[in-house]
């Protein structure tokens, strides 16, 4: 069942005072528990398609059903994980995680009983008093990811979150958020420049084409997880999205 | 502080008061124009003795406390409405730089007409001098807020009032900071000018009285204390504020 729908989704950039047409008719379906990773040429748009469907940015065209209605502004129901983590510098670790909650008006007693369970799967217990300026990048992002969840969204979208990780702290990640997915059955739509972390997380790769971008093709990932980003079984889905993407790249060396 | 650091402030301080006492020994002018440092020394223990020393300071850090804390509500309120709404920065954002020119005692003929020679009189003065400094800092900080802030507290939720006061200000801290320091400088120099107009009490009005009985020991002495709490004031409460903000903010 669809649980998120992008119809015909269609956005201009403003390029030098010239628009700029960025997403040329996005049709994407998302059905309930999908894994789908984005992957497209940069300067395509998905981030900006990610924005659109948590609703911080407005198309010029089309419309996102999240369960068959439409969507309009921002809201809890789709939470974003930024690529920087955009954490609050001046709240603790705890505090971080628990903003959401504040926000909505859950009593203390409660925030700390939810958010102690996803500090847990992060493995953020001992960092609850922390302040972010003294943790590393990937723990940032644990934090960021553990905030995310303790709204319990409808639908978790992550804008390429591991992009300035070091390779292990990456791949210990990658397996982590697979654990994550498989326990607790969220609906996610990730975006990555990185074709091998989206075989090893999705099951569904949405690829892009250069802009103005539409879907190109969505490739299945049945393999089953944990996955590591060196399984050779994942090589030939990788060379399907690498021979997708390459003409795409290269139109946009033309370009130029 | 490190010990040769202590060491060399110490030194530099004794050295002053040592030229001074040599060109006081050289005779060069009078005792009434140019006081030795005992002088000094002694019409400060003269009113520490008697209590009118403590009794300036006490009420003159006391209008300093009024007047700081209604320029740094307003300047903040001000400041984030600017920065927010458009129509508010395209008005009144227009005159704030004009008003920041305006020197804090410039304020106080107007205030003594407007309030008569009272507290609240002083208390205007400080205001005025204090409040755009932090008005234009706070403005600056939250239109320097990274946008990824404000994009994820929306989306978890945020709105309005919240918005503002759980995300907008304290994201523009470090650099109310900056407001508040400059807010506090001018506060002070508009306390101590306000009192010199209105003659009414403090230490500003000691320093007056000081001129009017010709006593430029008295002169000096209470510009020693009005810097030394200045000195104090900066170092005690602004710099160690703006310390513990940077490093947490991840800015230094």
């Amino acid at each position: 069942m669809a649980k998120l729908e992008a119809k015909n989704i269609v956005k201009y950039f403003d390029h030098d005072g010239q628009p700029l047409k960025a997403l040329g008719g996005i049709n994407l379906t998302v059905d309930e528990g999908d894994f789908i990773c984005l992957v497209g040429p940069s300067g395509c748009g998905k981030s900006t398609f990610l924005r659109i469907v948590a609703g911080l940015q407005k198309p010029e065209g089309g419309q996102i059903l999240l369960d068959g209605r439409p969507i309009i502004n921002t809201g809890p129901d789709r939470i974003l994980v930024f690529q920087e983590g955009a954490l609050f510098p001046w709240l603790k670790v705890q505090d971080n995680v628990e903003f959401g909650l504040k926000i909505a008006g859950i009593p203390e007693s409660e925030r700390h009983e939810i958010s102690k369970r996803y500090l847990e799967m992060m493995d953020l217990t001992k960092f609850v008093n922390s302040y972010t300026y003294q943790l590393s990048t990937g723990m940032r992002q644990r934090v960021a990811i553990a905030r995310a969840l303790v709204m319990d969204p409808e639908v978790l979208l992550m804008d390429e979150p591991f992009a300035a990780l070091d390779a292990q702290t990456r791949d210990t990640l990658l397996v982590e958020m697979q654990m994550i997915w498989q326990k607790t059955k969220k609906t996610i739509i990730f975006v990555t420049h990185s074709v091998s972390e989206a075989t090893v997380l999705g099951n569904k790769v949405a690829v892009f084409t250069h802009r103005p971008s539409t879907i190109k093709k969505i490739v299945n990932i049945e393999n089953k997880r944990p996955r590591l980003s060196e399984d050779e079984t994942l090589m030939k889905y990788q060379q399907e999205i690498l021979a997708e993407l390459r003409p795409e790249v290269k139109s946009k060396g033309e370009e130029k | 502080m490190k010990a040769n650091v202590l060491a060399k402030k110490i030194a530099f301080f004794v050295g002053i008061v040592l030229v001074w006492q040599a060109f006081d020994s050289a005779n060069v002018w009078s005792d009434k124009v140019f006081p030795s440092p005992l002088e000094v020394g002694a019409s400060l223990w003269y009113g520490a003795s008697d209590g009118t020393l403590f009794y300036g300071i006490g009420t003159s850090l006391w209008r300093l406390a009024v007047g700081l804390v209604i320029a740094i509500a307003g300047g903040i309120i001000l400041g984030v409405f600017m920065a927010r709404v458009e129509t508010v920065n395209q008005t009144i954002g227009s005159i704030i730089l004009g008003l920041q020119s305006i020197p804090s005692v410039a304020w106080s003929p107007l205030a003594i007409v407007w309030f008569g020679l009272t507290d609240a009189g002083i208390i205007f003065v400080t205001v005025a001098g204090a409040i755009f400094a932090v008005t234009i800092n706070t403005y600056t900080g939250v239109k320097n807020i990274n946008p990824d802030y404000i994009a994820a507290a929306q989306n978890m939720g945020a709105k309005g009032g919240q918005l503002i006061t759980k995300v907008l200000i304290p994201a523009a801290f470090p650099y109310m900071i900056s407001g508040f320091k400059q807010g506090w400088a001018f506060a002070w120099r508009g306390v101590i000018g306000a009192e010199l107009l209105f003659s009414f009490l403090g230490l500003g009005f000691l320093l007056n009285v000081g001129r009017q009985l010709s006593d430029v020991s008295q002169v000096i002495a209470m510009m020693l204390v009005i810097m030394i709490i200045g000195i104090v004031i900066d170092g005690l409460i602004f710099k160690k504020l703006e310390d513990k903000v940077m490093s947490r903010w991840g800015l230094r």
